[in-house]
């Protein structure tokens, strides 16, 4: 059976392995890998798999060519890689080792062996493998429905919930997102500047070397958005996807720092801040910006907005989400389960054949967040609140959870936040948590992003823009909020802070 | 300025924005070996720094920054 580059996103690579082997797949710390080097370590790695039962595969995050070369090695082995994080506390990694079931964890640096002490799992380190002599690997018998990765994302209880990506998810989601009209070859240089145990960081490694392109990472001593700024400039990158955190943290050098090479701007990760976009322009004369939406359950992106340089749809300042990739569907609902029309805010439904199938071993987790229609069609709810215009854009609102109700009016937090924003001139960010006190009752406390000031022109500011009721009960100043794994604000430890 | 003086108003600002009071900084001293000294507070850091010595630094220059050391540097050549 011959296997098409354009459905399937391994035999995309080992083609493009093949014909690009000289050329540069990868620059790590300043230091230039091959297509050649890159794959003879994938290569001598799989022959390190393919002694083995086992079919999850632990690896250890880390910034190193090792660690990139394992997960080609574990995709072309037909195995299934979840990732470990040096700097995740021992309990979370004990807790997706546990849960996962990794037969084998593949490391690197010295401080990259870390399966806790209880699970007997195989370490193997890759510091003395040496690369195989370069050899061609088509993947030919892989079941598509085996999983290519799990990434585990944490779960408001507490509990990281494991979502198993198939093959057959990551070839839909491929099949898509080659579609969406790029115009890139083997001479682009694209960044890679998230976490692996974040499942952006999939397209940004892998897309790239569908197109014997280059990818470049970010180092990890040092600050982290210097860093992708730095990278981006100094190696005149053609294209990037960032965290808006990103945006918003370079806000003070905005002047200084340009990127005429730069053509793809995708913001991703979190909601982007359309009027920080704007400001932001200047810096990226030549690059379009395109706004990629999607839960981890659905792949990595799901649905796309190319961000205007004029008259940017969107809501309280986040940018628009867009249209949904080809072949995924979608519904905006009611809390009641009933299909809403344009204009209506909902939860956001998707469908299609990037879903994944359930959470790992989770049954009860993933009856939760799916629904059959009456069609026997699945949708997975996002949680997310959207409401679709006249063109068919999603428009996104903020999370579901984002949403309270005080003295019986619905507030979305979003809105209280938007307009603090603009009272700062976009300069610094704003959150507003719902604190529940003792008898039920539930209080907003406004959390801003800067030094401890005068509360009286705000104020004043959000009384002549705000209804009463919508009033934060108490305002903080914290100089940086706190952030998850995945360059998102942490809303949960932001709440442990000031309730404390 | 000494750079031993310097390092004391350092300490102070470390101190002050991480909210840490057991922070003593050397000359060889690294983001890496100070809790909470993350991307996030040395937009803070250098913020209070700027305010401080009344200096800018620019966006090349922070990013060459590479341990304390080079931070007292660059703010003494900046002061002169």
């Amino acid at each position: 059976m011959k296997i098409k580059n354009d459905t399937d996103i391994l035999a995309a690579i080992v083609q493009a392995s093949n014909c690009y082997a000289t050329r540069p797949a990868m620059v790590l710390d300043d230091q230039t890998y091959s297509y050649q080097d890159l794959f003879g370590l994938a290569g001598s790695i799989c022959e390190t798999l393919s002694n083995i039962k086992e079919d999850i595969i632990g690896i250890t995050a880390e910034n190193r060519m090792e660690t990139y070369a394992s997960i080609l090695a574990v995709l072309l082995s037909g195995k299934t890689y979840v990732m470990l994080h040096p700097d995740y506390p021992t309990e979370r990694n004990h807790q997706i080792a546990k849960q996962s079931g990794i037969g084998l964890l593949l490391y690197c640096g010295e401080n990259g062996n870390i399966v806790p002490a209880d699970i007997s799992t195989r370490c193997v380190s890759l510091l003395s493998h040496r690369p195989s002599p370069y050899s061609i690997i088509i993947p030919y018998d892989i079941d598509p429905d085996v999983p290519a990765y799990i990434i585990f994302t944490s779960g408001s209880t507490g509990e990281p919930k494991g979502v198993p990506i198939s093959r057959k998810n990551l070839n839909a989601f491929y099949k898509a997102y080659r579609t969406l009209g790029w115009e890139l070859d083997e001479n682009d240089r694209m960044l890679q500047m998230f976490e692996l145990t974040f499942d952006v960081s999939v397209v940004s490694f892998l897309y790239p070397l569908t197109l014997g392109a280059c990818v470049y990472t970010v180092p990890q001593k040092g600050m982290k958005y210097l860093n992708v700024l730095d990278v981006m400039e100094r190696h005149r990158l053609t294209f990037a996807a960032i965290a808006p955190s990103v945006l918003r943290l370079s806000h003070p050098y905005f002047r200084e720092i340009s990127f005429p090479d730069l053509r793809y701007l995708i913001v991703t990760a979190e909601a982007t801040d359309v009027n920080l976009l704007e400001e932001f322009r200047s810096c990226i004369p030549n690059a379009i910006v395109i706004n990629l939406y999607g839960p981890t359950e659905a792949t990595i992106y799901c649905t796309s907005y190319v961000i205007p340089p004029e008259g940017a749809k969107h809501h309280n300042g986040m940018a628009a989400i867009g249209k949904p990739f080809q072949g995924m569907d979608y519904m905006i609902v009611s809390p009641s389960g009933k299909q809403l029309p344009a204009g209506e805010t909902g939860e956001l439904w998707i469908a299609g054949p990037q879903l994944m199938r359930g959470y790992w071993g989770a049954p009860e987790k993933t009856a939760e967040c799916f629904v059959t229609d009456p069609s026997g069609k699945l949708y997975y709810r996002t949680g997310d609140l959207c409401q679709a215009d006249t063109d068919g854009d999603i428009i996104y609102c903020g999370r579901k959870d984002s949403q309270v109700k005080i003295q019986g009016f619905r507030i979305e937090l979003g809105e209280i936040e938007y307009h603090v924003k603009a009272f700062y001139k976009h300069s610094c960010n704003a959150v507003v948590l719902p604190v529940y006190t003792t008898d039920g009752s539930c209080e907003l406390h406004l959390a801003i992003e800067k030094e401890i000031e005068d509360t009286e022109n705000l104020e004043q500011y959000m009384q002549s823009h705000l209804p009463s009721y919508m009033l934060p009960k108490r305002i903080h100043f914290i100089p940086c909020f706190p952030q998850n794994n995945s360059n998102k604000i942490d809303r949960y430890r932001l709440l442990k802070y000031i309730t404390q | 300025m000494e750079t031993t003086e310097l390092l004391e108003i350092l300490n102070g600002i470390f101190r002050k924005v991480l909210k840490r009071d057991d922070i003593t900084l050397t000359e060889g001293t690294t983001a890496h070996d100070v809790n909470g000294w993350d991307s996030l507070t040395n937009m803070i850091l250098i913020s209070e720094i700027e305010n401080k010595f009344g200096i800018r630094f620019s966006f090349r220059e922070i990013v060459k920054l590479k341990n304390v050391g080079d931070l007292c540097h660059t703010i003494k050549n900046k002061i002169k």
